[in-house]
């Protein structure tokens, strides 16, 4: 960006103007915008006449000659010049006069075509700056849209963990529950196993004192004591049978 | 005062950003409002070895009018001729003068 001198260029209110506070520097208290304002690119040159001569010139010599003194300054100053032959019309001075006219022509007829070209060409450039500022800030938008969407599936994924997590906790009671009765089971078999062997120890202890108990006495009868005790019983028998 | 260097007064804090056709040192009375009385001590507030500076924010100034613009036209050329014109004629003058084409002139 360029300085534009104080007031006589006149800038198009633009995009070209935009102001930008990205910078410490531009947002330093001791800022003096009124004295040193940010400079601009002016869109249009200093005015000429006659293809050269600044504007300014006519306009600082007009108060006191008029608007025809600077014409009029310069014929008399060529017609010095040229008739005391402090410029010398020489063979070179002709040459100048052909290529002069030459060049007035070609400015002249190509000059605007050859403008207006490169002008759309800068304005076609300038158009893909601005486009490419206006494609990112939509960029940006947008990713920020999606960001906020992420956002929010995040959270949905805390949901998916808790309820994964208590899932799992599930999972974990039901295989402490099933292992308690398990264990619950195996001790009631030994116990029962253990019971089963002391109940089988009686039984055959008893059985066996029993049969241990009737051998003896069936033994110790004697043949003597077995007669005895059936005549006994028949005698019984007898006393009882009139009875009935 | 080195080349490539910015001038010694500007302060980027204060001037924002560096225009190279600004003066950024103490402002004088402009040369064409002094009055005759000053003129010796206006001379004597100049500084050799400001020229320099002097010519570079002339140059920028011109270019900042002429040639930068967006929409230049031919002035800019124009001028560059013309002005290489003058020189390299006042350089060659002496060459010249025996070209002329009349001894005697009124």
């Amino acid at each position: 960006m360029t300085v534009s001198p104080e007031g006589l260029q006149e800038v198009r209110p633009l995009v070209l103007v935009r102001p930008t506070s990205t910078s410490a520097v531009q947002r330093a208290e001791q800022r003096d915008e009124a004295n040193f304002p940010r400079p601009v690119r002016p869109v249009e040159p200093g005015k000429v006449r006659l293809g050269f001569v600044p504007e300014e010139w006519f306009q600082f010599l007009y108060p006191k000659t008029g608007v025809t003194g600077p014409y009029v300054l310069g014929l008399g100053l060529t017609t010095f010049l040229c008739s005391k032959e402090i410029y010398v019309m020489e063979h070179e001075y002709y040459t100048g006069i052909s290529i002069l006219l030459m060049v007035v022509y070609a400015v002249k007829k190509f000059g605007p075509v050859i403008g207006q070209t490169l002008d759309k060409k800068i304005e076609d450039i300038e158009q893909s700056w601005r486009d490419y500022r206006e494609g990112s800030i939509i960029q940006v938008k947008e990713s920020m849209e999606k960001e906020k969407e992420a956002q929010l599936s995040a959270k949905g994924q805390d949901m998916l963990f808790d309820a994964k997590r208590e899932n799992v906790a599930l999972q974990l009671e039901a295989a402490y529950r099933e292992r308690l009765a398990r264990v619950h089971s195996e001790v009631k078999k030994r116990l029962d196993y253990q019971l089963e062997v002391a109940n089988v120890k009686t039984r055959l202890q008893q059985k066996h004192m029993v049969d241990w108990i009737v051998k003896n006495v069936k033994g110790s009868i004697t043949p003597a004591q077995e007669a005895a005790t059936l005549k006994q019983c028949m005698a019984d028998l007898k006393a009882l049978a009139p009875k009935a | 005062m080195g080349f490539g260097e910015y001038p010694p007064e500007y302060n980027a804090k204060i001037h924002g950003p560096y225009d190279p056709a600004r003066y950024y040192g103490k402002a004088d009375i402009p040369f064409g409002q002094v009055k005759l009385g000053e003129l010796g001590s206006w001379v004597g507030r100049r500084n050799m070895s400001g020229i320099p500076g002097a010519v570079s924010r002339a140059f920028w100034r011109w270019n900042h009018k002429y040639m930068l613009p967006k929409k230049t036209g031919f002035a800019p050329f124009a001028q560059l001729m013309v002005g290489c014109m003058i020189v390299f004629y006042s350089i060659n003058y002496g060459k010249m003068v025996h070209h002329r084409n009349h001894k005697y002139h009124w």
